[in-house]
């Protein structure tokens, strides 16, 4: 049982019109873009800078107030789901840009910045930024922070912790800190690089410093279509082998392209499996790899091969792309996205594996993948007024994950572990692996109120005893379970 | 001799070599080297040191033992015989390897498939892949790679108590659970023993030139390289040379043969009349032949990139008025290396002064070789970052009993 909320000391942390207690309005953050759990949080706060959110803070640590930061709510690990009763801190009013500086190529802005808006800025400078999750256009800039955020273009571009160069933190205590630097390698510990990806549990993140990217002169887009997504897969690995870095590789299967079509209307070549390359680079560079891109599709039986001629054609492909989990909703009524990483060889063994266990159970599995860096997104469909089918979906969905793992792959590329994942973290890791991290997770939060019970297989507390895990007193007493 | 109130030396030894055996544990003054074989034996020793309040040095070749505070371990972990490549899935283009393993004979070993580990650390023939990646070495091609956080994704480390863990994992993309490997790199060996890393694969440069653009003052060179930086074309490395009358822009271009010619047009197009020609592959060197000056001191200054220029034109002014002797090479990410010559009381006011002008920008600097006349005087790191208790705090929940390299690192931790 939590203690009951300090309402007062909310409402003089965060002004009236930052605090929301009604039941109906407290619903809008009762989940985040994995909608099957639901939790309804106490009360929802919106800071305007980062004194709020330490004064928020401070009134959670004194009354052991477990809290939970969220942007958009776009996660798909349910990283941003309430702790009943908690508090969540909403960081959508804290939405400026701060600084943006192209001498040395980093702009600095608020955790509640759209991650697009970032491009959006630096654009007419010829900038980017590089990490591009398909929710781009709606989810911001501190959770992907918090989940280490990726995207199609993270092969050659890296990943959200690749971006970021310094970070402003408020602590669990309430306390105000700064990660890393726009310089590099700040002295110290690498603690923004420890920070980026903790999924919430370490802190919430006020201010962060981006590095932006300049824009290549030529970009190039390839549709390549297959009779399988297993001679796509071999096509990538050849692209691979013959020591090219696309910026992006991309496979859909059939149910994915028809989805997709039925959604955007993307043109797609009907197939059964679609590769998608994306060249960039000089001009004279991308002209001589695609030659070779497409020799390598040829040779593996490429029925037909197409070069988005312009820039709207290319905005169309990716549209279909980044649309494809939503229009998974046009042919099933239900479906769970899985987000599992498998070495980039075991791709045809694993996508011939996944089929044999969908079959097995009569379901239907969806393939869209980042196929350059092994990341899959299997998509299990199901109907949940169907007795049953729901159940079966997700344990079907959690056998792939376990697929993926003794594959020599991950659990999750960039949806993060969140309240999904947490007892497939313990299939990944083993205990000292876990309690290694867990030492990391004390020494922030000694009295885990944020984002407790998140990411780590079981709640687990604070022990005075660093090192190897000790039964809590509270354990043994019997007041507070650990499963 | 005693190496605790308790125990003397030659026990210690003693108990050692029933972990490494014999021939692997060794007295050497008023230390016991030994030579673990592998992560398990790692941990036996950890966990025999730490029960008794034995300081450890984690040590590859000792090329860079001496950076950061000095330290008396009673044990020095000799990672030597655990110096192999363990894993090459080269279609994967990833590859787990030892710490002890020197990093030229894992790059030989990766070469094989035409695949390297993209930095380029100092003295690569001696210098192993664990203390590389504890002092966070790397070079200029960071510019177009990024550093050891960007190409490590996976680790295998062993705590002070004993605690054998893995973080990360063998694949390229991979967010589940906190990113340890990313806490160790760089923390100079005082939060665990680093026993194997996993790094991800780049294709090795096949066709790549460099050429060279000379300058009496670094200031004339501030124009073209912000506009090489900020220009489309996507060079592999890029330094700044400079001493007190001479500065020198080295620029590194991979590309397709066919290319090539393209893009030495466009870097003509931006050096303008600034005189540039092709150079040989050792210019690269230059880094590494800045420690090789028998009593001077070596700085790891950070800074923004766009400040490269000026503040070597800033230092080679002090260089010119002050009877300083100094020799910069400085990367374009705006990472510079800096050898410092002058009487002790003009070294400290100088690193005091770099400290004050680099503060505002979030810069810092680390001396990494400190000559005995400068020790004392002189902190080598200058950290007053407001995350300091944080970092202790974390050192307390690794390391309770301090037997990791104590004092070593910033702010004595």
């Amino acid at each position: 049982m939590l203690p009951p909320l300090p309402i007062d000391e909310l409402r003089i942390a965060v002004g009236a019109d930052g605090l929301i207690t009604g039941e109906s309005q407290l619903q809008t953050y009762e989940c985040d873009g994995l909608t099957n759990f639901r939790v309804l949080p106490g009360a929802v706060v919106l800071p305007r800078n980062a004194e709020e959110v330490q004064a928020v803070v401070r009134t959670c640590a004194r009354h052991k107030i477990p809290f939970v930061s969220r942007g958009a709510g776009t996660g798909l690990s349910g990283g941003a789901l309430p702790t009943a009763g908690g508090v969540v801190i909403s960081l959508a009013r804290m939405n400026r840009i701060l600084e943006v500086d192209f001498a040395n190529k980093y702009v600095v802005v608020e955790p509640g910045v759209i991650n697009s808006h970032v491009t959006q800025r630096v654009a007419a400078r010829g900038y980017f930024y590089a990490p591009d999750p398909s929710s781009q256009s709606v989810c911001t800039i501190g959770g992907n922070v918090a989940e280490n955020s990726g995207g199609a273009h993270c092969l050659k571009y890296g990943f959200t912790v690749t971006h970021t160069l310094a970070l402003e933190v408020v602590l669990p205590s309430g306390e105000l800190v700064q990660f890393g630097s726009p310089t590099l390698d700040a002295t110290g510990y690498d603690l923004a690089g420890v920070f980026v990806g903790s999924e919430g549990t370490l802190g919430v993140a006020t201010k962060v410093t981006l590095r932006i990217v300049k824009r290549p002169e030529v970009v190039q887009t390839l549709l390549a279509a297959f009779d399988s997504p297993q001679a796509a897969g071999q096509t990538v690995s050849d692209i691979i082998a013959a020591g090219m870095l696309p910026s992006a590789l991309e496979i859909m299967d059939t149910l994915a392209i028809e989805a997709a079509e039925a959604a955007v209307h993307a043109h797609y070549p009907m197939c059964g499996g679609l590769l998608l390359v994306e060249l960039d680079g000089s001009g004279s560079e991308v002209e001589a790899l695609m030659r070779e891109v497409r020799a390598i599709c040829t040779k593996n039986g490429a029925e037909e091969i197409r070069v988005a001629q312009s820039d709207a054609e290319r905005a169309l492909v990716w549209k279909g792309r980044k649309a494809a989990f939503a229009a998974m909703g046009r042919i099933s009524p239900n479906y769970i996205v899985q987000d599992g990483v498998i070495p980039r060889t075991a791709l045809p063994r694993v996508l011939s594996e996944i089929d044999r266990m969908a079959t097995a159970v009569n379901l239907r599995v969806a393939n869209v993948f980042h196929a350059g860096d092994g990341n899959l997104h299997p998509l299990v469909l199901y109907d949940r007024a169907i007795e049953g089918q729901e159940a079966t979906a997700l344990d079907l969905s959690y056998r792939i994950l376990h697929l993926c793992v003794d594959s020599g792959g991950s659990i999750t590329g960039e949806h993060g572990v969140g309240k999904e994942k947490q007892e497939a973290l313990g299939y990944m890791f083993s205990e000292p692996d876990l309690q290694t991290m867990q030492l990391v997770r004390c020494a922030f939060d000694p009295g885990n109120i944020s984002n407790p019970d998140k990411v780590f297989p079981r709640p687990r507390l604070c022990a005075e005893k660093p090192g190897p895990y000790t039964p809590h007193p509270l354990e043994t007493a019997g007041i507070a379970e650990i499963f | 001799m005693s190496i605790t109130a308790a125990l003397t030396l030659e026990e210690c030894r003693t108990h050692l070599a029933s972990i490494a055996g014999e021939e692997h544990a060794q007295i050497s003054g008023e230390s016991v080297g030994v030579a673990p074989a592998d992560a398990r034996q790692i941990a036996e020793v950890l966990r025999f040191a730490d029960a008794n309040g034995i300081t450890v040095m984690p040590s590859g070749s000792g090329t860079k033992v001496g950076w950061g505070n000095p330290v008396a371990a009673g044990i020095r972990l000799d990672l030597k015989r655990m110096n192999t490549l363990l894993e090459h899935p080269w279609q994967d283009m990833t590859c787990t390897v030892e710490a002890g393993c020197t990093w030229a004979a894992m790059e030989a070993e990766l070469a094989r498939h035409g695949q390297m580990v993209a930095l380029d650390p100092l003295w690569p023939e001696k210098a192993t892949v664990g203390g590389v990646v504890a002092t966070n070495d790397g070079g200029a091609m960071r510019l177009k790679f990024g550093g050891l956080r960007d190409l490590i994704i996976g680790m295998t480390i062993v705590l002070a108590d004993g605690t054998i863990a893995k973080t990360g994992g063998k694949v390229v993309k991979n967010v589940a659970g906190y990113d340890l490997h990313k806490l160790m790199t760089g923390a100079f060996g005082t939060l665990g023993v680093i026993a194997e890393v996993n790094f991800r694969l780049h294709p090795l440069e096949v066709h790549a030139r460099t050429w060279t653009a000379t300058a009496r003052n670094a200031a004339e060179l501030d124009a073209p390289l912000r506009a090489l930086l900020d220009s489309q074309i996507t060079p592999s490395s890029v330094q700044l040379r400079a001493r007190k009358h001479a500065s020198a822009l080295d620029v590194r271009i991979a590309a397709l043969p066919e290319c090539m010619g393209n893009h030495e047009a466009s870097l003509r197009k931006i050096f303008g009349t600034i005189e540039l020609s092709q150079t040989a592959e050792n210019v690269w060197r230059a880094r590494q032949e800045l420690f090789d000056t028998e009593d001077a001191a070596v700085l790891k200054v950070s800074m923004l990139p766009a400040d490269v220029c000026r503040l070597s034109a800033e230092l080679q002014q002090s260089a010119a008025s002050e009877g300083v002797e100094i020799d910069i090479v400085a990367q374009a990410t705006g990472l510079m290396t800096v050898a410092l010559q002058s009487a002790p009381d003009a070294a400290i006011t100088l690193i005091e002064h770099l400290r004050w002008r680099l503060r505002d920008s979030g810069g810092s600097v680390a001396a990494l070789k400190v000559p005995q006349v400068l020790r004392g005087g002189l902190d080598a790191w200058g950290c007053d970052s407001n995350a300091l208790p944080l970092m202790r705090e974390i050192k307390r929940r690794f390391d309770p009993n301090r037997i990791l390299n104590p004092g070593r690192f910033v702010g004595n931790i």
